[in-house]
């Protein structure tokens, strides 16, 4: 038995590995699907993050604003037109003063306006800057949310390639495991022992003469570790029953059965078919 | 949650490894595949434990005529008597273990019991390596019959166990030749295969030659000089009655017996030249079957009676021939391996011819497989000749030289196995196997 689990270690190890690594990998996908939501959606709101970046010129719009406008108007403003006579001059003086007046009254409103639209300007300015504060904060959130994606991006991609190179390290165990039993049938050491074993059953096959060319019979033979016969099933056999006794002795005379030169070539269960030539 | 997520994947480890090792417990792995395309010709070794309900030393031996039998045939070895550790004589008695300590792969084991009609053997034959019983029976016999009985014993296992029955029944017909010229005594025996029970069935002072068996056993043609001329016989084995059936000007000789018994084949010299022909035996109708001027002799006929095996020298020396009956009756040579091959014989099956053959300087037994005509050598010896089948094919009888004395022989027709028949009887020759008793 210790024989038997030494010689099937590595495999085992192999197989139990590859098993391990699917079963976590099973595992973590499940428990992200389940519990990792946060991740999905701040993919989502990346993508959003990217349309501010396309709409940055947003403080330009400063330049466009009311404040603008009055210099426009003031150019419109009536030019003053040259006096003629008293009464006219009277009435040109009246007129100067109310027009004095009025420009008086326009200068003041305009002040009131300008102070207005000193005071709209400071409110918008300070709203613009809020707005940009508070842009400058979002994207200072999206950058960091963004780090934080990208870093859990990373430890993602480093599991996945911990995953992978686990996966890929079984694999190569597995296939240098496979390499190494194909090595033991390679290098010749289960032809050798099939030949011995041929050989000496061949050697122990006391062939009756009812044991022509055509025969053809099959026996399964189970062998202990060390050789000895434990059990001899005949199989498909279109021999007489002189052959069928004289080929499970063959059997059994042979019986210990001879040993590999390498253990790891040894089989338990030998289908042995007899097929004279004539 | 990383803790949930580790006992996790430690129980998935843990399921993961009772999965491996419920698969690597289950025949993951191909068996062995072993091709046997040769076995060996050794002897079977074979236990024949001394029968029970037989005092040591009575006269028939039961377990010992089997024993001989098995042994003669080559292809058994049975355990030496001082060998076996226990006797037992039925089934439950035996202690398989013991008999594969001493190698032996059957056993028989059986009893001698008194019966309402004298006595009865019973007998079982098991495979020692299975314990597995193979045959078990119960023979009617007597006290004069107990070796008889032992040869059916001794069938009937040989058949179970090599798959061809047994030929032990059966007899064998020789020449045996005592004194010295010019006081010599030729006598005609039928004896039992194994040489036992020999009993002269024709004497002589001038030479007696060439037994022949009919079909079914109960006549044997010969040749015969005693009016110091050739002349051939048939003589009736259970009256002694004979008839002269051909006393030809010239010689007389090498009867064999068609396969329905009617005709004989025989070699004339009464036309100037030794040639075939064919005798019917109820109307004395003669044909002639060949007509080279070489000389033409030992006919045999094959199964279906439709053709002629015989030898002839028309090549120069002694080959091998065969000639159909019907047609235009040319000969066809069969042999071409060696300088001579004569005395014809066919085996039971009709596949092949036993012959002589001089082989390397010594005449010898072989056999002709007439579809691929290849020859095998079975024999090594000098002077080998008179081959004859057993009836069941497995073996052959032959003469041999023995000390300057004529012996016979018996082979495996596979040549494996060669043994010499002890006989009492001085100078012997001339064997000839018996067929099979008619059945019913």
């Amino acid at each position: 038995m210790p024989g038997f689990l030494q010689e099937h270690l590595r495999p085992l190890a192999g197989s139990a590995g590859l098993h391990l690594a699917l079963l976590a990998l099973l595992a973590g996908a499940a428990l992200r699907w389940t519990s990792s939501q946060p991740p999905v959606e701040l993919a989502i709101e990346g993508y959003v993050v990217d349309g501010p970046v396309r709409v940055k010129p947003l403080p330009q719009p400063r330049s466009t604003s009311p404040a603008a406008v009055p210099p426009r108007q003031e150019e419109v403003q009536p030019k003053p037109e040259p006096a003629a006579d008293p009464v006219q001059q009277q009435r040109v003086e009246e007129a100067v003063a109310a027009e004095r007046a009025a420009q008086a009254d326009r200068e003041r409103r305009q002040v009131e306006e300008r102070a207005a639209q000193a005071r709209e300007s400071e409110l918008a300015r300070e709203q613009a800057a809020a707005e940009q504060r508070s842009a400058e904060e979002a994207q200072a959130q999206r950058k960091a949310a963004e780090a934080k994606r990208k870093t859990e991006e990373q430890a993602q991609a480093e599991r996945d390639a911990e995953v992978r190179a686990e996966r890929e390290a079984d694999l190569q165990r597995r296939l240098a495991a496979e390499e190494e039993a194909d090595a033991v049938a390679r290098s010749g050491v289960m032809d050798e022992y099939r030949a011995l074993l041929v050989q000496t059953i061949e050697r122990n096959w006391i062939r009756p003469p009812s044991a022509r060319a055509g025969l053809q019979c099959t026996l399964h033979v189970t062998q202990a570790p060390g050789g000895t016969v434990v059990d001899v099933k005949l199989g498909a056999c279109n021999g007489d029953q002189a052959v069928r006794e004289s080929i499970a002795n063959a059997v059994f005379r042979a019986s210990p059965l001879p040993a590999p030169r390498d253990p790891r070539a040894f089989e338990r269960r030998l289908e042995i078919v007899f097929k004279p030539t004539e | 949650m990383r803790s949930t997520n580790t006992a996790l994947s430690r129980r998935g480890a843990v399921l993961a490894l009772a999965t491996v090792l419920l698969l690597a417990a289950l025949p993951s792995r191909a068996q062995l595949r072993l091709d046997i395309t040769q076995g060996v010709r050794d002897a079977v070794p074979i236990a024949v434990v001394p029968f029970g309900g037989q005092a040591e030393g009575a006269a028939t031996d039961v377990a010992a005529v089997i024993d001989n039998d098995l042994r003669m045939s080559g292809r058994f070895a049975p355990l030496e008597r001082r060998d076996m550790v226990a006797r037992p004589t039925a089934g439950a008695q035996i202690r398989f273990e013991d008999w594969r300590l001493l190698r032996s792969d059957f056993i028989v084991v059986g009893r001698v019991e008194p019966d309402a009609s004298g006595l009865a053997v019973s007998f079982e034959l098991f495979n020692v390596r299975t314990g597995a019983s193979l045959l078990a029976q119960r023979l009617p016999s007597t006290e004069r019959g107990l070796r008889a009985t032992g040869h059916r014993v001794a069938d009937l296992v040989f058949e179970r166990l090599t798959g061809i029955p047994g030929a032990f029944s059966t007899r064998i017909a020789y020449v045996a030749v005592d004194g010295k010229p010019p006081t010599q005594r030729y006598r005609l025996i039928v004896a039992d295969a194994d040489g036992y029970n020999p009993r002269t069935v024709a004497d002589s002072t001038e030479p007696i030659m060439s037994p022949a068996w009919s079909p079914d056993g109960r006549r044997l043609a010969y040749v015969s000089f005693e009016g110091k001329a050739s002349a051939i016989y048939v003589q009736q084995l259970a009256t002694g009655e004979r008839t002269r059936v051909s006393a030809r000007t010239g010689i007389n000789g090498a009867p064999a017996w068609s396969p329905d018994g009617n005709r004989l084949a025989l070699t004339l010299s009464r036309d100037g030249n030794l040639d075939i022909y064919t005798l019917e035996l109820a109307t004395q109708t003669l044909a002639r079957i060949t007509t080279d001027d070489a000389i033409d002799t030992e006919p045999e006929w094959s199964r279906d009676g439709q053709t002629l095996y015989f030898t002839s020298d028309r090549a120069g020396n002694a080959q091998v021939y065969q000639v159909a009956l019907g047609g235009e009756r040319r000969a066809e040579r069969l042999t071409f391996a060696n300088g001579y091959n004569a005395r014809p014989r066919l085996s039971p099956d009709g596949k092949e011819l036993a012959l002589v053959t001089l082989d390397r300087g010594g005449y010898r037994i072989a056999v002709l497989e007439l579809a691929s005509r290849n020859l095998r050598v079975l024999t090594d010896a000098r002077q080998d000749e008179s081959p004859s089948f057993a009836p069941n094919g497995a073996m052959l009888i032959y003469a041999t030289r023995d000390r300057g004395r004529g012996a016979l022989a018996i082979a495996s027709s596979d040549g494996a196995f060669r043994q010499r028949l002890s006989s009492d009887q001085g100078d012997v020759r001339d064997p000839a196997w018996s067929p099979f008793p008619p059945r019913g």
